[in-house]
């Protein structure tokens, strides 16, 4: 099989990780706990209405995505807010780094935010001389080993506690404990400095408020709000597909963001952020800067896949995936991995280079069980396929294979046939010892099934 | 849903969230329960800007107007939802929201009639213009990104206490 320079290697991937036997663990773990705490959480609720009502809400948002953003940043001004808008990446991570420079600013604390990882800010910052502090703790961990999340709300999901007292050990120059509260004890009292003496804080935002102007940050730890009220500088980066029309509607999506990603019936905080500090008020920074960032939104939005920007990135559809579960975050080799992620890859990232994560899903519809809005994600993924095969891009033996069946599978003759040659040829193809995946291939049975029943 | 049935709602699942509530009924009994909850605490912010507050007996000789060193951070919190447990801490009358998250202890005082039933209520309420800063506090601070152990208290308090007056 022949791959098109650049593509992700996901079978390479998939088979390292799936020979990495703490990762497994680490997985079946996480993803174990995370489908019986969502479950929990969703047994005594009118789940089926919720849903039904968010996805309409998410939908009407699609259908005017552009009207929304222009109502979105006005209301943001008219609070104190400044709004940039850039079309892609590289002008969103040019934005933070003018603010930042302008500002004189070299030290940042950042609260977690996947927006942040798809436009590889951290990196580009570190490279104009600007700190950039992770101060949630499984980014800090993942930030300190020089990773990349391999979930998108647990990032550092893949590593066990000892893995994480050694580089505590080796990094902060702390005495070994393998204790999550001894580590996370260490953790605060590195962060609470930095939180403190910085001057800027950036976060991301889960959603957008069009008619406040607010953002909204859900966060377990407290760093989001740390971030977003101590420092004098904020800098917010969100992607246009998370504004929602009112303070209203709110309720719809707390309702179901934390029972679906972690099984919470709220996250311990959830700060809603609404321009600037205004006279006689203590908290809130001085100057806010929201960068609303399109990177291919507004292209989607007009096309079949546009569903997908209905997703809230709650993460549910990564832990009910068998084919997450088994390789975990890293093997995708992009930003949002699971299902939501190999569609949001290839939509963002084009087909050439995405294509191969077509092959990390079973279409077995488990994701579309638990989405919280609705996205068809097995439609998706299946139309998806289709395209890669019209574009050629399907492996080899894959095409060739799926025709040869094609044309038995219309032909009685031709398929007795093909399945008496399997038969003969069976012996004979175990003598010569084949390898890979024809030696696992289930033994063909003596008499066919449809004979044994006619 | 009558105002007793939302407050009872309330603590129960704010007692569910890991915070510790007590339910008083007098001034007298407000700062008996204070007294022994700061028992222990070294420095304490209290942002005495609302009547119930003036009225508390914090104590004069360990009381600080630093809340980044404070041991523990008494206010008077603007509102409550019932259905999840939370908080709402406001930044509207110059508080400061970041107050209640320094210090290892936050004590929070809500008036019983300012808890809402549910998030549609409360948020009707606050309406399409907003203070700068409202943050839902719920329970204490924690985390799950180790192993998905539950630990509390990474940056935020790691104990929480509600009195509903």
């Amino acid at each position: 099989m022949s791959l098109p320079t650049g593509s992700i290697p996901f079978r390479e991937n998939a088979a390292q990780a799936i020979r990495n036997e703490a990762l497994r663990a680490a997985m079946r773990n996480a993803t174990g706990v995370f489908a019986v705490k969502r479950a929990d959480a969703v047994s005594a609720v009118p789940l089926e209405e919720w849903r039904d009502k968010a996805s309409e809400t998410r939908l009407q948002v699609l259908d005017h995505l552009a009207d929304y953003v222009d109502r979105f940043a006005k209301s943001a001004v008219r609070a104190g807010a400044t709004v940039h808008r850039a079309k892609d990446a590289e002008t969103a991570r040019e934005i933070v780094a003018c603010l930042l420079k302008d500002h004189g600013i070299q030290k940042a604390v950042k609260s977690k935010s996947m927006i942040s990882e798809e436009i590889h800010l951290n990196d580009y910052l570190e490279k104009q001389g600007v700190t950039v502090v992770e101060t949630d703790l499984g980014e800090y961990i993942i930030q300190i080993a020089r990773e990349h999340p391999s979930h998108i709300i647990v990032p550092a999901i893949h590593k066990d506690r000892r893995q994480v007292g050694k580089l505590f050990a080796e990094k902060l120059g702390c005495a070994y404990t393998e204790d999550p509260a001894a580590l996370t004890k260490i953790a605060r009292a590195k962060l609470r400095q930095e939180f403190l003496s910085a001057e800027a804080g950036i976060s991301g935002a889960n959603f957008a408020v069009a008619d406040s102007g607010s953002l909204v940050i859900f966060t377990n730890e407290g760093n989001g709000r740390m971030c977003t009220t101590l420092p004098r500088l904020h800098i917010a980066v969100t992607s246009i597909e998370k504004i929602i029309p009112s303070v209203a509607d709110l309720p719809k999506f707390i309702r179901l963001l934390p029972r679906s990603a972690t099984g919470q019936v709220v996250t311990t905080y959830l700060s809603m952020i609404t321009g600037t500090r205004k006279a006689g008020e203590a908290t809130g920074a001085k100057d806010l800067h929201i960068v609303l960032l399109d990177n291919g939104r507004s292209s989607i939005v007009a096309g079949e896949y546009r569903e997908m920007l209905k997703c809230i990135r709650c993460g549910a559809c990564l832990n009910a995936c068998p084919v997450y579960q088994t390789v975990g975050g890293h093997a995708y080799g992009s930003t949002y991995p699971g299902p939501m992620g190999i569609i949001l890859t290839v939509l963002l990232e084009g087909m050439e280079r995405a294509h191969t994560l077509l092959d990390a899903t079973t279409l077995c519809g488990a994701c579309a069980d638990v989405c919280p809005v609705k996205v068809p994600l097995p439609r998706l993924l299946r139309r998806l396929r289709e395209q890669r095969t019209e574009m050629g891009l399907t492996p080899t033996m894959e095409r060739q294979g799926m025709a040869g069946f094609g044309m038995a599978a219309k032909s009685p003759t031709l398929f007795g046939a093909g399945q008496q040659a399997a038969r003969l040829l069976w012996p004979l193809a175990r003598k010569i010892g084949v390898k890979g995946t024809l030696a696992r291939m289930p033994i063909p049975a003596e008499q066919p099934f449809r004979r044994r029943i006619s | 849903m009558t105002q007793d049935a939302a407050i009872d709602l309330f603590v129960e699942n704010a007692e569910k969230a890991g915070a510790r509530v007590v339910r008083v009924s007098s001034a007298h009994e407000l700062n008996e329960v204070l007294s022994g909850m700061l028992e222990g605490a070294t420095a304490v912010y209290s942002p005495g800007v609302t009547p119930t507050e003036k009225g508390l007996a914090i104590p004069p000789d360990r009381s600080t107007e630093d809340y980044v060193n404070a041991s523990a951070c008494v206010e008077e919190v603007s509102a409550a939802v019932a259905e999840t447990g939370s908080l709402v801490c406001s930044s509207q009358g110059g508080k400061p929201v970041q107050a209640g998250l320094l210090p290892g202890h936050h004590i929070a005082i809500v008036a019983a009639e300012h808890v809402y039933e549910d998030l549609d209520r409360f948020f009707a309420a606050l309406g399409d213009a907003p203070p700068t800063n409202i943050t839902l506090e719920t329970g204490p601070s924690r985390t799950a990104d180790i192993e998905l152990t539950l630990t509390i208290g990474v940056h935020g308090p790691d104990r929480l206490s509600i009195i509903v007056v």
